[in-house]
């Protein structure tokens, strides 16, 4: 038996169950359920935000969030398809991670275009 | 010749977690991880719309207030709360602090990481309040 | 002491008759302060000679009448009929072959428990006249809890992984085992153990669904060993891909 290499995923993993766990309860409240109840009207609007978020520490923490995030999520992800009995764990390993790839690759592009 | 015909049981490989009250929390917690990825995806649209100016940034939020978004956000929120809870739950065992002759209770440890979250919390919506 | 008729719903597997299990009904007059294991004996001894099961002390110590009680994985002597109705159905442990009705082929688990190597690997042999290997009572407790195990095996039968990856998955126990000597102050075997504890059968293919620790009998938490070893391992495994040695 060979050592594996989930050992690299699931570091990202446990990172972003932790920040996650946190982090996402009172951001979703903010971003999704507070805008539709008329919360937060002046902090969301476009100057506000764009203001807060070009700020380079606003930044480093977002990008903390949501790569950990994406990668947190893609390896869950991968142990839900075995758990939903998908057994190409490899084919299914490339699409998670790739994805969770793609998005932080994205968020560092969004962040830096503000 | 042995007389032994050991019998193997079929376990299904797909719907194995209806037959226990605990397969499904776990199912449960692990199914967050669809509403976190999607989550992720959107803050990622959010950022680059608000990188592109107020007009796309005004859409992203009209697509927050449509009603089936709403309901997909509320159904988010539950399943982000169970993550939190499941999370937290199993924090003393994944890490036990150790001094002396003694493990810290792990009650503490997990009060300590709701104590932390709250405060977390009301600093981000004082600051989402009053920016 | 008060008596009462227990349905006792046995599965049953007799493999020169049977063609898959069957379940049998014993009515059972059982003393309160009865266990599971009171009652089956009293159906080998005075109703059905012909019933097979594992039990030694009675008492959890030897861990060998694991059973599959009213759908969770209990010992028999610690399943107490004060804390059941007047039915209780009593099956083999989950995800092992049945050899004869309630007992199942453990030879998989056996296996995986040598190959985890359970035992001290001190750094050098000493003689019994060089004396003992010192250690102090706060390095026993590191790893005291999951020295407990008994071999009882209700973890695998609990375990969902352990039948879905058709038994590749190494498994709580023994990798709990594994970790309790990997922690232990005078063992210097962790590499050893290493290309199984670390491989994709060891910890990586749990999922943490916790199951193992809810069941076991005497708190071992398997599952809070295998989260500790997964963590040493990554670190171990990290470190050795930037090249500043690891185990």
């Amino acid at each position: 038996m060979a050592r594996s290499a989930k050992a690299v995923p699931w570091f990202l993993f446990a990172a972003g169950g932790t920040i996650t766990a946190f982090v996402l309860p009172v951001m979703l409240f903010v971003t999704n359920i507070a805008p539709p109840l008329g919360l937060f009207g002046e902090a969301l609007s476009w100057e506000t935000m764009y203001g807060f978020v070009s700020n380079w520490l606003v930044k480093l923490v977002l990008f903390g969030i949501i790569g950990f995030g994406l990668w947190h999520a893609a390896h869950r992800l991968r142990v839900c398809a075995h758990d939903f009995g998908i057994r190409a764990d490899t084919a299914v390993a490339y699409v998670v991670y790739g994805l969770a790839g793609i998005g932080t690759l994205a968020t560092i592009w969004a962040l830096l275009s503000i | 010749m042995s007389a032994r015909k050991p019998y193997v049981r079929k376990m299904s490989k797909t719907s194995w977690f209806l037959t226990h009250a605990r397969f499904k929390s776990y199912m449960l917690h692990e199914v967050s991880s669809v509403f976190v990825a999607l989550y992720m995806w959107l803050l990622i649209d959010g950022l680059f719309r608000l990188a592109k100016g107020p007009e796309a940034w005004e859409a992203w939020l009209s697509f927050i207030k449509h009603p089936l978004v709403v309901i997909l956000s509320l159904i988010a929120f539950a399943f982000f709360i169970i993550h939190t809870t499941s999370w937290f739950k199993a924090v003393p065992q994944a890490m036990r602090i150790q001094t002396g002759e003694h493990f810290v209770d792990g009650k503490l440890i997990v009060g300590g990481h709701y104590v932390a979250l709250g405060i977390f919390s009301l600093f981000v919506l004082i600051l989402a309040g009053v920016a | 002491m008060s008596k009462r008729n227990i349905q006792l719903e046995v599965l049953r597997y007799r493999p020169e008759q049977d063609r898959e299990p069957v379940f049998q009904t014993y009515t059972v007059p059982c003393e309160e302060e009865w266990v599971v294991l009171d009652a089956l004996n009293y159906v080998k001894d005075e109703i059905d000679r012909t019933l097979s099961y594992r039990w030694s002390c009675h008492m959890f110590v030897c861990g060998s009448c694991g059973f599959k009680i009213n759908g969770e994985p209990k010992l028999g002597c610690k399943a107490f009929l004060r804390d059941y109705g007047d039915k209780i159905r009593v099956e083999p442990l989950d995800n092992f072959p049945i050899e004869r009705d309630l007992v199942v082929v453990i030879d998989d688990f056996v296996d995986k428990l040598q190959s985890v190597k359970p035992y001290i690997i001190p750094k050098e042999e000493k003689s019994v006249a060089a004396g003992e290997y010192i250690q102090t009572p706060a390095q026993l407790k590191t790893f005291k809890q999951y020295s407990m195990c008994i071999n009882c095996l209700l973890c695998y039968s609990a375990c969902p992984q352990y039948g879905l990856t058709n038994q590749e998955f190494i498994g709580p126990a023994a990798l709990a085992l594994a970790h309790r000597y990997n922690m232990d102050s005078r063992d210097v075997g962790r590499s050893a153990r290493e290309h199984v504890l670390a491989s994709h059968e060891g910890v990586w293919e749990c999922s943490f669904v916790g199951a193992c620790s809810i069941v076991c009998p005497k708190d071992v938490d398997p599952a809070g060993a295998i989260q500790q070893a997964k963590f040493t391992s990554a670190i171990d495994y990290l470190t050795s891909m930037v090249g500043i040695g690891g185990k």
